[in-house]
């Protein structure tokens, strides 16, 4: 089933995410190191300020920022032992939870960010793409302008700010939902029906909160996806063969969701940078919350970690898309000559 | 020339809505602060107090007049947006045309590097980049955020470019013995100037945008007031669970209201110079 | 002679924007023999395509039918379609009893699904059995002289001229009577031009199809294919007449013009698109008075100005609008 120009398509995509991948982590690498000013004296003259802890503490950090970026070291050397150490997923050792390993801190909250992100990334995909073709069929039609008008203000309303909105009408106002965290104060995880309820409860207000932002947009887009599909000369074709409008409609439909599916790709990056910041007005206890405590409490190698491993999962889902891509669209599967 | 370019525009119902209300926002933001003389930085006993005569959008736990903070706010948040949306702008062009005129070995370096931007997740690098610097002044908040947004525009510029050289025209121009520079300004600009104002304009979002979300998550400007740091103060406080709705409602409907109305400038833009999209 | 197909009557289409009208079809009138290629010249915007769109009532706004109809023989009866609407048209005749190559017919197959799915479709679509249509394509690809293996791969994987046979392959699956050819070949070099060329005579040949309306603005296509010519300007009929007749001896001084430019022997001179006929084709919005071809004309006469010449019949099957064969002339 997988042709040979389809493995080829993947392992372009996959070099090139290799590469970007290396960018982003120089980046991460690079940073601390050109910011002007003795960074590690700054950082631990800020960490003194904002700790206000005990000098064991400071001095158990200052061992662990000399460690970690390792300034002592030629550059080079730092920067293979980085590479060399992020490859190895040793992330270091986090400053205000010490000595707790980064990697050990991130993993126990990565699942809940997944779990919020991804269902509703998806789900706004879908009821996005949906209404975005369904205004383009009825185009000029009220349904049309309805959806547009409200895509477009809906689409500019951030994740965040919704889902304050949300917890102030839905929990504060109404008091039928929770007003933030993943499950209630008190309860342990476990695999109760009683939990999991509760951790459902927990869950629809920041869902809802993505999934009504996220979900303008892709309408937009795919209203323009489809208007421009439909001028195209298959569909012409189609009807004067006397095909029925469902199956056009299908056709057009399908064809204009594949690009689509490349916009879901370059889109993950920005739509977990606004789940992160959902999570910390939720207080949900996810990697944006942690992220959080981690910027509040100056915690480098933590913060660095926690980049270092949401580039990596956005770069997979990016590989994951890409391949879904290449399985459905035949252009790519079979390899269309250009 | 532009005169009559854009007069079609203001045929649009969408395009003078949303002018309108991002006239409105740029006025306020303007001349506000110098009408509505509070300080928005001036603690009073009035602490948390409702909308009332004398605090028309009510007071925050220090007792600050939240009105006063907005128009401060929507005044840097739109300086932000102009001038993240100004860097992004250049660069985007900057590298779309060389692109397109060079072509050969700059072009595919040119657009490794644009394709490499383009899938950073560039949200996450500008907290990251944030997180470093001490000091935020608002200039660099926009900095930070004009450096990632520019790929997809010189992506289209480009493109556009090259099918704009592929035309006669400019063989002509190549054959007067124009050098490529006085190609750029004279030929090509004018027809990707419609485009580029569109871009613009969702590059202010951007930038708006940005700001707030660096904002929540504690990394927007240290100092100044925006409307990102409004929304932080409330949520540091707790407003939203405690009913404060004064305090973190209006920062985010100035934001949906000017970001929207920008993107309804280029929506209408589009349907009046793209033929595919006419409505006639 | 044959009875005719299609019966266009006093056809006036118009494109009506906000406020004003774009007389794309004035007042056309002619008929589509049984078992005859008629061709269609004119110049772009000359108003053909909408022509095309006229016989296949696919009339969508701000296209408007202003007046006349436009009948079509189906099981004996000329059926008024222009008086049924766009759907009736398309439930009714579509596919069965008239069918489209369109302009770019390099383009018109969905390019994400196979052939044989797609022909599977236009099966359920019409409520036929799949194997039976399946069977029939892999026969009428064989018939345009295309491997039927070839049912079984997407449409960019074939070449352009592999595609433009497959076009028409699935285009007369349901043996309709008229096909509608709208400038098919202006993306084909000249060596697949002929190729199909010679396709649509050989199914009109077999019966498969009855009757073929060639749109072009080529007229050498024309020549090679046609039974008859009808040549439009502006909206209006010039000229219709047997294709040989006319090359040998074009009636309307616009014909003329047509035939010179295109019968020029250099082909760099015809590549370069100098015509003979200076100017340019008149807008639509405001057409000229009397004779829509006379400002462009060399044998332009005063009563041109003022008078519309009717399209009469001056010699057996030729008819001509132009007041130089006209008893009105003075």
């Amino acid at each position: 089933m997988i042709s040979k120009q389809m493995l080829k398509f993947i392992g372009r995509r996959l070099i090139f995410l290799l590469i970007t991948y290396i960018v982003a982590t120089t980046i991460v690498f690079i940073l601390p190191r050109v910011i002007p000013g003795n960074p590690l004296n700054q950082i631990l003259s800020r960490l003194s300020q904002v700790a206000q802890a005990n000098p064991e503490q400071i001095r158990a950090a200052e061992k662990t920022l000399m460690e970690q970026f390792a300034f002592d070291k030629p550059w080079y050397v730092q920067y293979f032992d980085f590479l060399g150490n992020a490859l190895k997923g040793d992330l270091g050792t986090s400053v205000s939870y010490y000595p707790r390993k980064v990697l050990d801190l991130v993993i126990p909250v990565l699942p809940w960010t997944l779990l919020l992100l991804l269902p509703a990334t998806i789900v706004a995909w879908f009821l996005g793409n949906s209404l975005g073709a369904l205004a383009a069929y009825r185009r000029n039609s009220w349904i049309d302008k309805g959806v547009l008008t409200t895509s477009l203000i809906v689409s500019q309303i951030p994740y965040y700010w919704l889902g304050m909105i949300f917890i102030f009408f839905f929990g504060v106002k109404l008091g039928i939902l929770p007003v933030g965290g993943a499950y209630s104060q008190g309860s342990f995880p476990n695999w109760s029906w009683s939990f999991v309820l509760d951790v459902l409860k927990h869950y629809i207000l920041p869902f809802a909160s993505i999934v009504v932002s996220a979900m303008g947009g892709w309408a937009i887009g795919m209203r323009l996806m489809v208007i421009y599909e439909l001028g195209n000369d298959y569909v012409r074709f189609s009807e004067a063969l006397g095909m029925n409008d469902k199956r056009i409609y299908k056709y057009v439909f399908r064809n204009s969701l594949l690009p689509q599916i490349t916009g879901l790709a370059l889109s993950l990056g920005g739509a977990l940078g606004g789940a992160l910041i959902t999570e910390i007005i939720f207080n949900y206890p996810g990697t944006g919350f942690l992220l959080f405590r981690a910027l509040t409490s100056l915690d480098y190698p933590l913060i660095q970690g926690i980049f270092v491993i949401l580039i990596a999962s956005i770069y997979l889902a990016n590989f994951i898309v890409d391949f879904i891509y290449a399985v459905i669209d035949p252009r790519i599967r079979l390899g269309q000559e250009e | 020339m532009f005169k009559n370019m854009f007069k079609p525009l203001f045929k649009s119902k969408k395009f003078i809505i949303g002018l309108s209300i991002v006239l409105f926002f740029i006025l306020l933001g303007i001349f506000g602060p110098m009408i509505y003389r509070v300080d928005p930085t001036e603690m009073t006993w009035d602490m948390e107090q409702a909308p009332s005569s004398t605090h028309p959008l009510g007071t925050d736990t220090y007792g600050r007049d939240i009105l006063a903070q907005l128009l401060y706010g929507i005044r840097s948040s739109l300086y932000v947006g102009f001038l993240a949306a100004l860097i992004s702008l250049v660069i985007g062009t900057i590298v779309g045309t060389f692109s397109a005129v060079r072509r050969g070995i700059t072009d595919d370096l040119l657009m490794s590097f644009t394709n490499i931007v383009l899938t950073t997740p560039s949200i996450l690098i500008a907290i990251l980049i944030a997180s470093y610097l001490d000091v935020r002044s608002i200039e660099m908040i926009a900095v930070i955020l004009g450096l990632f947004q520019w790929p997809w525009f010189a992506r289209a510029i480009r493109a556009q470019l090259m099918s704009v050289l592929s035309r006669e025209y400019v063989y002509l121009s190549k054959m007067a013995g124009y050098g490529d520079f006085r190609l750029i300004v004279e030929d090509l600009i004018p027809t990707i100037a419609t485009y580029a104002f569109m871009s613009f304009v969702l590059f202010i979002n951007g930038g708006i945008m940005g700001e707030a979300s660096l904002s929540l998550i504690g990394l927007g400007p240290t100092e100044g007031i925006s409307l990102g740091t409004i929304l932080q103060w409330s949520v540091m406080m707790d407003a939203i669970r405690r009913g404060l709705w004064w305090w973190f409602v209006p920062p985010g409907i100035a934001i949906v209201a000017v970001t929207a109305s920008l993107l309804i400038i280029s929506t209408a833009m589009d349907e009046v110079f793209n033929p595919i999209l006419r409505e006639e | 002679m044959s009875e005719s197909l299609v019966k266009i009557e006093n056809i006036r289409a118009y494109y009506k924007l906000k406020n004003r009208e774009v007389k794309a079809v004035d007042n056309v009138s002619f008929e589509i023999m049984e078992n005859e290629i008629i061709g269609v010249v004119g110049e772009s915007g000359c108003g053909k395509s909408t022509l095309s769109n006229v016989l296949l009532n696919n009339i969508i706004k701000p296209l408007t039918i202003v007046g006349g109809r436009v009948l079509f023989k189906s099981n004996g009866e000329y059926v008024e379609i222009s008086s049924l609407t766009r759907e009736e048209v398309r439930e009714r005749f579509w596919g069965k009893e008239m069918s489209l190559i369109p302009q770019s017919a390099m383009n018109a197959l969905m390019p994400t699904i196979k052939l044989s799915k797609y022909v599977e479709h236009l099966a359920q679509s019409h409520g036929i059995p799949k194997n039976e249509l399946l069977k029939k394509a892999r026969k009428r690809f064989e018939d345009v002289d295309l491997d039927p293996q070839w049912l079984n791969r997407y449409p960019f994987e074939l070449s352009g001229g592999m595609r433009q046979r497959a076009v028409i392959a699935i285009a007369t699956l349901l043996n309709p009577q008229l096909l509608i050819a709208d400038e098919p070949t202006s993306a084909l070099d000249v060596v697949n031009q002929k190729v199909f060329l010679k396709i649509l005579l050989e199914m009109k040949r077999q019966g498969i199809v009855k009757s073929i309306i060639f749109v072009t603005h080529d007229i050498a296509t024309i020549r090679q294919i046609a039974d008859r010519m009808l040549v439009m300007y502006a909206g209006k009929i010039m000229e219709i007449s047997p294709v040989d007749k006319i090359v040998e001896k074009p009636l309307n001084p616009y014909t003329e013009g047509l035939l010179n430019s295109v019968l020029t022997p250099e082909p760099e001179i015809k590549k370069r698109g100098i015509t003979t006929i200076p100017g340019t084709p008149p807008n639509l919005i405001e057409p000229p008075s009397g004779c829509r071809f006379h400002p462009r004309c060399p044998k332009a006469m005063s009563v041109c100005k003022e008078k519309e010449p009717k399209l009469v019949e001056i010699e057996p099957q030729r008819k001509v609008a132009c007041f130089l064969y006209s008893e009105e002339r003075a």
